[in-house]
Order: structure tokens, then C-alpha cells, then sequence
């Protein structure tokens, strides 16, 4: 008896709501184009705060995309994911009566690093201002960070496997991953992700005890990795979710397969501890390689993690080439990141959505505000660059110490 | 402020503390519809519950947040409102 194939994850819809777009489309134009929007922060409540610059949504308009009922039991973080997932779900075709045909085999998987802020923020002033008596009881399913996951199952109908990621801004990557593994192990459909609404005045204070956030008030100065002047990351909101779907499940429907997730690890080596983030680093592109039976020299690009801290930008630099041999030298790298800011666990699912949009247009996207690289890469700055590209490599780590790779394949296209 | 809890306060509750729009008239017409079937959870019903309460500065009866319809709900606080006064 043959061994049945193994199920291959496929990416086969990508929905974006990020602080250079509100559609996958705009987002890709401002990407390649290399267009900064980082910007002073204008949310109410935050004016006097030490933190001036960051990513902001402001393009998105809650009711129009999402319903009442959803709104108003829900925080900013998941009116992202919610509306991110639709664009995903109509990006890869499947409709509501498609998913509601076989509610079992579609799951959700986020990730979250702070969870729903802004509408605990309103609840606690209730408590402390009036009284408990005047704590609405969506607090207690709000501010939690599987909100996210469990809102989009509700209220789109899946019944498939569910899960929530809390492993850091590296949560990101990992959350795709557990939806590829779900996918190997039966499961047709996963809508998974991660989404942050970390711009609201309690929020932004919990992030200031961060040292590695930048407090310089300048957007074109502020977030600039891999430079002498490197001082920090500034923060942002918004996110991505995909659609990823078993190969064969993306056939059968006539579904374009537009990349597979093809290996990812994780390590982790301490909270704030950028030197030892090399290894970490180093070891989690191994083994994503190895999951991928991918030669280092078959990486076409890296989206790189690009903290903007001088000491964790060398333990970068140093870890690509420790991973990769000389083709680490060699390989482009990007970090389109700069332009939009960091949005924790969000932050490397936009690169993951961004590399495949990469390789679909064989084009690198730049790295914004950034010039003058002082270390061992060939950084993509200034403008997009044009190459065949086949297979990406896509880097995060977190302030509490996880770092994870995930290798991208370019995928088939149409069926047909 | 009325002694009693009109169906249009429940209305305006509803929209407020689970944002679910119903006209009056129409809850008036269909007061047999459940809660589910017009879209509010328990935390909905919950928060409904918290806000009278706060409102009319009484405790309702505990079985308030178990109402499977509006028209029960309105039939458990309101006597419960005339019992107390």
C-alpha cells in the first residue's frame, strides 16, 4: 500500500488591514512602492505620552465592515481581524454558503500580543470611575487576547479547529504555521493571522517601559534598523489574516495556489537578550530550512525582523550569514516594515503577506527611511527591486525573547 | 421615566448594550422571538439586565438574564418593578 502524499499548505487568499492600506491592493502599491506613512500619533488620549511616532489605521471604517453586534462586543484588534479575514475569505473565493456547506473543516488560528486594550482601557475607567455595576459583560470576552479567533468563528460559522498564539511578536509566524500543521492533519481550511490595536492611551503606556521603543519624534528619523543611527522601533496597529488551505482542497475548487508554507521553527532565547538572538535566530532558519528541504542559496529574499536596535540589528546580520553561508551576503533583504512600524504578532504576518505579493510580482519591496546600511547585507533601500523569485524567507523575533523563520514558497498559480 | 419598562426602552437597550436594532413596533409584533433569534447572547442579555439595574437603582429578579424572549423579559422585570414600589 502507498503511502498517502502529505497534505502541502497552500496560501490561497490574503486580506490586509495595515497602516499603508486597507486592501491588499492598496497595501502592495504603497509596499513596492516604498511609501512611509509612519506619522505622528494623533488617537486621542495619547497627545502628552513620550511616544510620538507610529503606524496608524486610519482608513478603516468599522461599521462599514463590520456588523453592529460584532462592534459593539468587540475591540479594535478584532474589528481588524474580522474585516481582514473577510478580505482573505473573498481573496481565496469561498463564500459564506461554500464554508457553511462543511463548517467542520474550517478553523481559525490568530495571534495576539496584547489583546483587546482600548475597550478593557473604557471598562476599567467605568469600574474605577462609577462602580462595578457599570462594567458592560462584553469586558470579559473583549479585551481577551483569543477574541480575535473566536469572534471570526462565531461569526462567520466555522466549526473547525481553533486556536490562539500568544508566543510574542514571533506569534505571528507560529500561528501560521499551526494552521499549515492543522492542515496536514486534515483539516481543508484555515483563516489564520494576527491583527493589534496597540494605539490607545493605556496601551501605549504599557509599551513605554519598553527600551527598545523609539521615542524619537521625526517620522522620517524615527524607525531606521540597520543604520548608525538605528534608535528603536516604533510601534502599529492593524495586521493581516490568510487564507491557508490544503493544496489539494485549493485544486479541487479551482482555487489559485499562490504559495506554501513550506518549513518554519521557532526558538527562544530571552527577554530583551539581542546578542544571544543570533543563535536563536540562526537555529530557527535551520530548521525551517531543513522542514522545507530548501538549500540555503534557493532563499530568493529575506524579510527580515529589523528591531532598529543596534545590537539585535547585528545579531541579525550576523545570524542570516551564520544560516546561510556566503548566500547570506549574497541574498537581497527587506524590511518593508519601516514604512508601517511593528504591529507586534501582526507584524510578520504583513511581511508574510507582502512576500508573497514579492514573488507573484518578482519584485522586492524597500525598505523606507533607510540609508546607509552598516552591516553585511545587501538591504533593499530607496526603490523596489525587480528579481526572480521563487522562495522567501520571512524573520521575527519579540521583546520577550522568541525569534521564528518561515520559508514561502511561490506557488503554481491557476489550476487551470 | 416611567415605573414600567416600555418595549421601547428595551429597544434602545438592546441597540445600546448589544447592538441589535429592532423597532419597537417590531418587537411589539414579534414579541415571541427569542433573544437568539435576534441576535443577542447571554452577555448581551447580561449587559440589558446591568443597565436597568443602574437605571432604576433595583436589583432585577435573578431569572431576568434567563429570559428566552423579550415579551417574558418585560413580563419578569415589570412585575418585579410593581412588586417593588
Amino acid at each position: 500500500m502507498s503511502q498517502p502524499r502529505p497534505r502541502r499548505a497552500a496560501v490561497t487568499g490574503i486580506g490586509v488591514v495595515a497602516p499603508n492600506g486597507t486592501s491588499t491592493e492598496t497595501f502592495w502599491k504603497s509596499t513596492q512602492e516604498g511609501i512611509s506613512v509612519l506619522d505622528r500619533i494623533t488617537r486621542e488620549g495619547c497627545e502628552h505620552l513620550p511616544l510620538r511616532v507610529a503606524g496608524e489605521v486610519r482608513n478603516f471604517d468599522p461599521p462599514s465592515a463590520v456588523e453592529e453586534r460584532y462592534l459593539v462586543q468587540t475591540d479594535r484588534f478584532t474589528h481588524f481581524a474580522m474585516a481582514a479575514a473577510d478580505l482573505a475569505l473573498d481573496d481565496a473565493r469561498l463564500s459564506r454558503a461554500e464554508t457553511d456547506e462543511a463548517p467542520f473543516s474550517v478553523g481559525v488560528v490568530t495571534a495576539a500580543g496584547s489583546g483587546g486594550g482600548e475597550f478593557g482601557q473604557r471598562e476599567l475607567q467605568q469600574l474605577w470611575g462609577k462602580g462595578s455595576r457599570f462594567v458592560g459583560p462584553y469586558q470579559s470576552i473583549a479585551w481577551f487576547y483569543a477574541a480575535s479567533t473566536g469572534q471570526i468563528s462565531i461569526r462567520r460559522g466555522f466549526k473547525g479547529p481553533c486556536g490562539v498564539v500568544a508566543s510574542d511578536e514571533a506569534g505571528g509566524l507560529d500561528a501560521l504555521a499551526h494552521a499549515a500543521r492543522a492542515v496536514r492533519r486534515g483539516t481543508d481550511v484555515m483563516v489564520a493571522g494576527a491583527t493589534e490595536a496597540p494605539l490607545a492611551p493605556y496601551s501605549m503606556v504599557c509599551q513605554l517601559g519598553y527600551e527598545e521603543l523609539s521615542t524619537v519624534d521625526d517620522p522620517a528619523r524615527a524607525y531606521r534598523p540597520f543604520t548608525a543611527a538605528a534608535c528603536g522601533f516604533v510601534p502599529a496597529e492593524g495586521g493581516a489574516m490568510l487564507v491557508v488551505e490544503a493544496e489539494s482542497s485549493a485544486r479541487e475548487r479551482g482555487a489559485p495556489v499562490r504559495a506554501t508554507l513550506a518549513g518554519h521553527a521557532a526558538t527562544f532565547t530571552g527577554a530583551s537578550r539581542w546578542t544571544q538572538s543570533r543563535e536563536g535566530l540562526a537555529e530557527a532558519i535551520r530548521v525551517a530550512l531543513r522542514e522545507a528541504g530548501c538549500a540555503p542559496e534557493e532563499i530568493d529574499v529575506v524579510f527580515a525582523d529589523a528591531l532598529g536596535v543596534p545590537e539585535a540589528d547585528r545579531a541579525e546580520a550576523l545570524a542570516i550569514t551564520d544560516a546561510l553561508g556566503a548566500h547570506g551576503g549574497r541574498v537581497p533583504v527587506t524590511a518593508p516594515k519601516t514604512g508601517v512600524g511593528r504591529g507586534y504578532g501582526a507584524a510578520p504576518v504583513l511581511d508574510v503577506a507582502a512576500a508573497v505579493l514579492a514573488m507573484e510580482h518578482g519584485l522586492i519591496p524597500p525598505t523606507p527611511n533607510v540609508f546607509d546600511v552598516c552591516h553585511d547585507l545587501d538591504l533593499v533601500t530607496a526603490r523596489a527591486r525587480a528579481a526572480e523569485l521563487r522562495t522567501a524567507l520571512v524573520l521575527s523575533r519579540g521583546l520577550m525573547g522568541s525569534n521564528s523563520a518561515l520559508v514561502l514558497r511561490l506557488g503554481a498559480g491557476d489550476a487551470s | 421615566m416611567s415605573d414600567r419598562i416600555t418595549v421601547e426602552e428595551l429597544a434602545e437597550l438592546m441597540k445600546k448594550a448589544a447592538g441589535v436594532t429592532v423597532s419597537p413596533e417590531e418587537l411589539r409584533r414579534r414579541d415571541d422571538v427569542g433573544f437568539d433569534a435576534l441576535g443577542i447572547d447571554s452577555l448581551g442579555l447580561l449587559g440589558i439586565v446591568g443597565e436597568l439595574e443602574n437605571r432604576y437603582g433595583t436589583p432585577m429578579p435573578p431569572d431576568a438574564e434567563k429570559s428566552k424572549s423579550p415579551r417574558q423579559f418585560l413580563d419578569l422585570v415589570n412585575s418585579a418593578l410593581l412588586a417593588g414600589a
